[in-house]
């Protein structure tokens, strides 16, 4: 193996670096998309019409089931027909947004049926409004098993963003790739991308556990 | 088994209605399905690599001596932190440094198990440290070597501990299996783009897409279920 | 000459700064029957734990038939025991748990065949013959095809108790075998132990609560506190002239709740 290091500061850092920036991006924009998404498919799943729930339910299992690179092909044939044109980073975060809502949703609902049926009917029988119910006994209790899982997710979302790269998106992956074609040199590029997943993984990973001690000494005393 | 029933009958209408539905079914479908022959080799052999690969290392990591405690940690830490894809591109572009060049299946299954092996490990890690304590102390008092109590006490009830984590995992990995379509396999997903590029049949297409990876992890939440049903059948109390 | 079963020599075992163990010197004869009692966290339990090598010791050794557990001799000096030297040794101590610990994916005649057919290589018909005879000992040869959860906590404590002699130990070690237990399946375990004490064959190390089973079965009791053995003796003069204030105070607490 012959490792080029002026080729690899020349060439692939600077690079790589503008990549980082579209792949930081996308991660960030489909975790917030997932947030809102996942909080909505909660809400219509725990509906209390079995005409919403139940559709609801079975969206959210078709998504699970379906690997995520069907989904981004899927929108990204799909919107131009349907007359959307939309960059391919676009549908790409809409892609991951919409898979990730699927887990969340999730994540929500066994982070609010976590909290005790007694804890509800004690909010009954102190005649507190929803509102009230939900901001200071529900949220606040169901917030530790919760953001630990969500920051999980916001890991997974970062290592799913190489998938844009087959819709040509110029994220890290297809940078890689198309140094990698361009010099005949894979080696540089794909090996950089490789530690640069391990070590933004493992940075989160230690700043998920510190989020979640803190989450837990403050909100449970 | 009433899930079964639910699933297959739908399958059937679903089937049904497209072939009646749409008349150009007979035209793509003949080549998606041979999509689905080499998904169904990726996933089988990547399976058996992740069995393996989730047995070693979980068992390494949590019984090994230092040594392989470490090696198998540095296994899980770093397969489980890089992103599949950038594993299976290191494994197709740059193992051929190395003097190992890989075909694209190899490459694929390679990638494909060693990465989720590394997830399959912590479930293995964490089955393991649910068999209570009381049973290892057991074998020692019985004077059982430490290959004895593993292979006869401590994994028997690990194994019905961790399946429900490894049927999981093992959906997750089928999902994952779209991804060998960047090393020029052509698998469902590839199938199913080809197929769109020439007949733009986009709804059609992916409907059946997805309901081939549908049908695929159903099958393994059954097997799995049926599974943790035969292990556990004595290690709950019955009332 | 003879030498002790069971001999402690100055053992130490302490979980960082906490003793729990402290220069403990101890015996045991051949055949006798030794009761241990004391307050939890005398390190009662702890004794039993620490023979059967359950949990490495900080300091001292301990001897089994005149054997070092915890050491051997290596061209005459007594270096830290191999793996191989520790399973020889406790081959002849066996020990019944608290929760019993029965293997709950194996029936109870697969429970007292484990060790003796991959520990100590016998045939599965020699083995089978001889755990039947054990299950049919302790009153249980019809539930020999029963899972560990289909039985009662009594009845599970009696296949522990066939499952430890179907290895042919020497030692018994029982460790609180009653506490875990519905008050109604006390006596029927207790039943197997007094025949075991009563047959003369093995040692007996028995940690328990149930003084008066304590003082009727044993040769000797000896009372545990802070890590230390306090007192010891005859049951009789134990339980009735205890000497030591601490002792005196234990018992009357235990008498008092009955």
């Amino acid at each position: 193996m012959d490792w080029r290091w002026d080729f690899t500061f020349d060439v692939v850092l600077p690079r790589m670096w503008e990549a980082a920036g579209v792949t930081v991006w996308a991660t960030v924009a489909s975790f917030a998309f997932a947030l809102v998404g996942g909080l909505i498919l909660m809400l219509l799943k725990t509906h209390r019409s079995i005409w919403v729930s139940r559709p609801a339910t079975e969206v959210i299992e078709v998504i699970r089931a379906t690997p995520l690179l069907v989904q981004i092909f899927f929108l990204f044939f799909l919107l131009p027909e349907i007359g959307i044109t939309l960059p391919p980073l676009t549908t790409g975060i809409l892609a991951i947004g919409i898979y990730n809502s699927a887990l969340c949703a999730e994540v929500y609902r066994a982070g609010f049926q976590a909290v005790p049926k007694g804890q509800w009917e004690a909010c009954i029988a102190l005649n507190m409004s929803p509102y009230r119910t939900f901001r200071n006994v529900i949220i606040p209790q169901s917030l530790p098993p919760i953001i630990p899982a969500l920051g999980n997710y916001l890991v997974a979302i970062f290592k799913e963003t190489p998938l844009l790269s087959f819709v040509a998106v110029a994220e890290i992956m297809q940078v890689s790739k198309l140094i990698g074609a361009e010099y005949y040199r894979f080696t540089e590029a794909i090996t950089i991308a490789g530690i640069f997943f391990l070590v933004m993984s493992l940075i989160a990973a230690f700043g998920i556990r510190l989020v979640e001690n803190y989450v837990k000494r403050s909100i449970l005393h | 088994m009433n899930r079964v029933a639910i699933v297959s009958a739908l399958i059937a209408f679903l089937v049904g209605l497209s072939a009646a539905t749409f008349s150009e079914l007979r035209i793509f479908l003949p080549a998606i399905l041979k999509g689905a022959v080499v998904t169904a080799q990726v996933s089988v052999l990547s399976i058996i690599l992740f069995l393996f690969m989730s047995l070693i290392a979980g068992i390494g990591r949590s019984r090994g001596n230092t040594a392989i405690r470490w090696i198998s940690t540095i296994y899980i830490e770093v397969f489980r932190g890089t992103s599949l894809l950038v594993i299976l591109f290191w494994m197709f572009f740059v193992m051929p440094e190395f003097g190992l060049t890989l075909s694209p299946m190899v490459a694929g299954v390679a990638a494909i198990g060693l990465n989720f092996g590394a997830y399959g490990a912590e479930v293995v890690r964490g089955a393991l440290g649910a068999v209570p304590k009381g049973q290892t102390e057991a074998t020692v008092a019985l004077n059982m070597s430490a290959y004895r109590r593993m292979t006869r006490i401590v994994l028997p009830q690990a194994i019905a501990i961790m399946i429900p984590g490894m049927s999981n995992l093992t959906i997750e990995l089928i999902k994952a299996t779209a991804l060998v379509s960047a090393v020029t396999l052509v698998d469902i997903t590839y199938a199913a783009v080809q197929q769109n590029q020439l007949h733009y049949r986009t709804i059609e297409i992916f409907l059946i897409t997805v309901m081939l990876y549908y049908c695929l992890a159903q099958f393994v939440r059954f097997g799995g279920e049926a599974l943790e049903e035969y292990f556990t059948h004595h290690l709950n109390k019955r009332v | 000459m003879t030498h002790p079963m069971i001999q402690f020599d100055k053992v130490v075992k302490a979980y960082g700064a906490l003793q729990v163990l402290k220069d403990l010197d101890f015996s045991v004869d051949r055949g006798e029957v030794v009761s241990i009692i004391g307050p939890s966290g005398s390190g009662k339990t702890t004794v039993l734990r620490v023979l059967m090598t359950l949990e490495g010791i900080q300091g001292g050794t301990m001897f089994v038939d005149g054997e070092p557990l915890n050491k051997m001799n290596m061209d005459g000096q007594l270096v830290d025991a191999s793996k191989a030297h520790i399973r020889r040794i406790r081959s002849k101590i066996g020990m019944v748990f608290q929760n019993f610990n029965l293997f709950p994916h194996m029936t109870a005649l697969e429970n007292c065949n484990e060790s003796p057919i991959y520990t100590q290589g016998k045939s599965k018909a020699e083995a089978t013959e001889e755990s039947m005879r054990l299950l049919e000992m302790v009153g249980l040869a019809d539930k020999s095809g029963h899972y560990p959860s289909q039985l009662s906590g009594g009845q599970q404590q009696r296949v522990a108790i066939a499952r430890t002699l179907a290895m042919h130990p020497e030692i018994l070690l029982f460790d609180e075998p009653t506490s875990a237990l519905d008050p109604e399946m006390v006596g029927e375990v207790l039943q197997v132990i007094r025949d075991l004490a009563k047959s003369g064959k093995y040692t007996i190390l028995l940690v328990t609560h149930q003084m008066g089973f304590a003082r009727e079965v044993s040769d000797r009791v000896c009372f545990f506190d802070g890590g230390k053995m306090v007192e010891q003796g005859k049951p009789d003069d134990v339980f009735g002239n205890p000497q030591n204030a601490r002792l005196q105070q234990f018992l009357s607490k235990v008498l008092e709740a009955g």
